[in-house]
């Protein structure tokens, strides 16, 4: 898989206000019952000085996703183009993706008189599922398709201060690179979250 | 008995209520993920547990599933089980109760361990709907095992607890590796019966809270974070190691448990069924046993 080709999620956390657009756009666009965060904005470091931070996370589509690794029935695939996605009819929602995940990007249906928990529930970076694509059972188990639809993912399509930018790897980095140049002061780290989701 | 009854309704109702409250790992609870995955102040249990799920459990519970049943196949056509004469005189060794709470643990660990098992090779078994039932089943049998556990952990304590006998036990290996007739040091559990006991009781219960802990998952066990100082999510990633980690011990000692009773003894599933062991049995396999008895003169 060539670098070019391969999508990738970008929060600018200089640029996030907290202002949880992305999270409710992403639960509209979905249709996503309540205590499903498909993405979720966070705050880290909270009330350490200078080190305070907000970011938007959801599954990050990491290179060599660890939840595809732990899975006890193979429910993940990797598509071409780098986007983590899973067979809901396969998966038996017993919650090891979630202890594998960096993110907390797996999200369970709880419902059930026992607690049984449902099959994962997780970001899809708007591109459905291995259903038909935009077949009205994709839509009801995965949400929208709009990748198909050559459309961005509703999260980074309303981010106000388009601090969240997804897309092809060498597109992003170059947006980054422009970011960094025109601050022209400071030593930039790697974007939060990126060694652990595309390594180096 | 009622109370604990109680107890594990309360645990179910407090549970389910549980999910409607604020969520441990998810919403704001998700920066704990974050800072819990393998930051270097952490004890890196999510690269941990991916690391042993991915290369080892299903390895490991594969060479059991097959090495155990292999060696016990070899045993069984080079050594041969053992017979005793059956018709002749009894000893009543395991009363009523004993046997009730015996056997619904039995039941609970036949649905339990090789639903386990299609767990574990789910992905071979195509997971779906197949899987799906057997993680309900799962957690459903748990529930008379957890009821059990605790009665039988009390009625068979002091006749667990390590001795000498064990030793010289061991070192013979049980004598299961002679064909020869002469008694054998053990009391009235021999060496190889205590561990299965211990491994089946006190792992047994970790093997309960460890579970429940994961099916339940978003369960607030405040006490437990508090005490180990661990944040919800780190909770999850331990109790699946360690549930798959003793879930080895369990699953090889189980085994070992059916083939003594259904065939390396003849018989000896009896001594469960109806309460009575033969006279010559006690004498050889639990040789101090059947001195003591003798001593009191209860036979």
């Amino acid at each position: 898989m060539s670098e070019m080709s391969r999508m990738k999620f970008y929060c600018d956390d200089h640029r996030c206000i907290e202002c949880d657009g992305c999270s409710v756009a992403c639960a509209e666009a979905h249709e996503l019952p309540t205590g499903i965060n498909r993405r979720k904005v966070v705050t880290l470091n909270e009330g350490i000085e200078g080190k305070e931070f907000s970011t938007s996370i959801a599954c990050m589509h990491c290179t060599d996703a660890p939840c595809e690794q732990v899975c006890p029935v193979d429910c993940f695939y990797i598509r071409e183009d780098g986007i983590v996605l899973h067979d809901k009819e396969v998966c038996i929602g017993c919650g090891y993706c979630l202890y594998a995940c960096p993110f907390g990007a797996p999200q369970f249906p709880r419902d059930g008189a026992f607690g049984t928990k449902g099959a994962m529930d997780k970001c899809t970076m708007c591109a459905g599922g291995p259903l038909e694509t935009n077949s009205a059972h994709e839509r009801e188990l995965y949400g929208q398709n709009l990748i198909a639809e050559g459309k961005v993912p509703v999260c980074a399509a309303m981010c106000s201060t388009k601090a969240l930018i997804v897309g092809e790897a060498s597109e992003v980095a170059k947006i980054y690179r422009q970011r960094i140049s025109s601050k022209g002061k400071g030593v930039q780290s790697a974007p939060y979250g990126w060694s652990k989701a595309y390594g180096n | 008995m009622r109370k604990y009854l109680y107890f594990i309704i309360a645990t179910l109702f407090l549970a389910s209520a549980a999910f409607a409250a604020e969520s441990q790992i998810w919403g704001d609870g998700r920066v704990l993920n974050i800072f819990g995955y393998g930051q270097v102040e952490s004890l890196k249990l999510g690269p941990l547990f991916t690391m042993l799920q991915k290369e080892y459990f299903e390895v490991i519970f594969f060479g059991i599933l097959v090495g155990v049943p292999s060696a016990f196949f070899l045993h069984y056509l080079i050594i041969g089980p053992k017979v005793f004469p059956h018709g002749g005189k009894k000893i009543y060794v395991f009363n009523l109760f004993h046997r009730f709470i015996h056997q619904i643990a039995a039941l609970s660990f036949i649905v339990i361990v090789p639903t386990g098992f299609i767990i574990i090779f789910g992905a071979q078994l195509g997971g779906g709907s197949l899987v799906r039932l057997a993680k309900d089943m799962h957690g459903l049998a748990t529930i008379p095992f957890a009821i059990v556990v605790i009665p039988m952990f009390l009625m068979w304590l002091k006749d667990a607890f390590f001795n000498f006998d064990d030793v010289k036990w061991i070192m013979i290996v049980g004598g299961y590796l002679s064909k020869e007739k002469k008694p054998i040091p053990a009391g009235k559990f021999n060496a190889g019966q205590k561990m299965w006991y211990w491994i089946a009781t006190l792992g047994g219960m970790i093997m309960i809270i460890t579970g429940a802990t994961m099916y339940f998952m978003d369960f607030d066990i405040e006490l437990l974070r508090q005490i180990s100082g661990l944040t919800q999510i780190d909770l999850l990633r331990f109790a699946a190691i360690v549930h798959n980690v003793m879930g080895f011990g369990v699953v090889v000692f189980f085994i070992v448990h059916l083939y003594m009773a259904m065939f390396a003894i003849k018989g000896a599933v009896h001594a469960i069924i109806d309460g009575h062991m033969e006279d010559e049995e006690v004498k050889i396999l639990h040789g101090s046993y059947y001195k003591k008895l003798k001593e009191e003169g209860k036979i």
